[in-house]
């Protein structure tokens, strides 16, 4: 595994063009992922920090595990203001 | 080559291609279940995709001693070259090119899934449609070459999985779902008596409890 940086965030993030609504990033990740009423993933916004080696986890079964490939991680170095 | 002489070699041959093959069957079976979007209420998704992958590898696994085997027996006379070119093979020329032609189709489906996040996802769906023909090839590899497969349960067994497979593939054709077939989960609003909740703006409940999820720490 190597070591992990605990510094920065990460978003999961979509890409609606490749979505078919599988729902397997649901199952996976559902502290981030929560699914419309056609079954497509409503993701959380907020950037999640690294340190939260649970939720990063999460989001790395999300994102191998989606069948169209639809979803990746989006590190951000800083927290952004919002 | 090797030249080795034992019978066991020959008998594993025979063993580990019956075994392939009824693996084989499962996962294209598993991988038309991930495709129809089965599950979700009581089994995750994602365990029969999961599942479909884990079964892939042993089915590799059995297949790789299935063509060892035979290469390295000496009672046949295949070459390691006749495993992956058609028409090579001294023995059974046509029924071994087509387990050629197998193997090099479950090859492709195999590199192109291990570069499933490398590849754009459309070129490994169209790779991963040759499975499809690549277990036709060698389930007719399996009746015209296999010891086994003309008499008796080893003829009921090629018919069988050919047949499962059969349905399989009308089914993943004819009865796959629609863009998105809805929620995954036990949802409020798939058994909702009311389905103006569908699309009112009030929240509702989620029941993340009562979905199949991942478990913590599992690998």
């Amino acid at each position: 595994m190597g070591v992990r940086r605990r510094s920065g965030a990460f978003i999961l993030q979509v890409n609606p063009i490749l979505c078919d609504g599988f729902g397997h990033c649901a199952e996976l990740a559902p502290e981030l992922v929560k699914t419309d009423e056609w079954g497509y993933p409503i993701l959380k916004s907020d950037p999640v920090p690294l340190a939260d080696a649970g939720t990063y986890e999460s989001a790395r079964y999300a994102e191998r595990g989606c069948p169209r490939q639809a979803l990746h991680i989006h590190r951000i170095s800083e927290k952004k203001p919002h | 080559m090797i030249a080795l002489t034992t019978p066991y070699l020959w008998y594993t041959t025979r063993a580990t291609g019956i075994v392939a093959l009824i693996l084989f069957t499962m996962v294209v079976s598993l991988g038309t279940l991930v495709a129809n979007r089965i599950g979700g209420t009581i089994v995750g998704r994602f365990e029969i995709n999961e599942l479909h992958r884990s079964l892939s590898m042993v089915a590799l696994t059995f297949l790789a001693i299935h063509i060892l085997t035979t290469v390295m027996d000496s009672y046949v006379p295949t070459g390691l070259i006749s495993a992956f070119v058609p028409m090579t093979s001294d023995f059974k020329r046509v029924g071994v090119a087509i387990g050629a032609v197998a193997f090099d189709l479950i090859l492709a489906v195999w590199i192109s899934s291990l570069l499933k996040l490398r590849i754009a996802n459309t070129s490994w769906r169209f790779i991963h449609w040759f499975s499809w023909l690549g277990f036709t090839t060698a389930l007719v590899h399996a009746y015209m070459t296999g010891t086994d497969s003309r008499t008796g349960i080893g003829l009921v067994l090629v018919a069988t999985c050919g047949a499962v497979v059969a349905a399989a593939a009308l089914w993943r054709f004819f009865g796959r779902p629609t863009r998105a077939a809805g929620r995954t989960a036990l949802s409020p609003l798939a058994t909702s008596k009311d389905p103006v909740r569908a699309t009112s703006d009030a929240p509702r409940p989620f029941p993340v409890s009562q979905r199949p999820t991942r478990e913590r720490g599992r690998r």
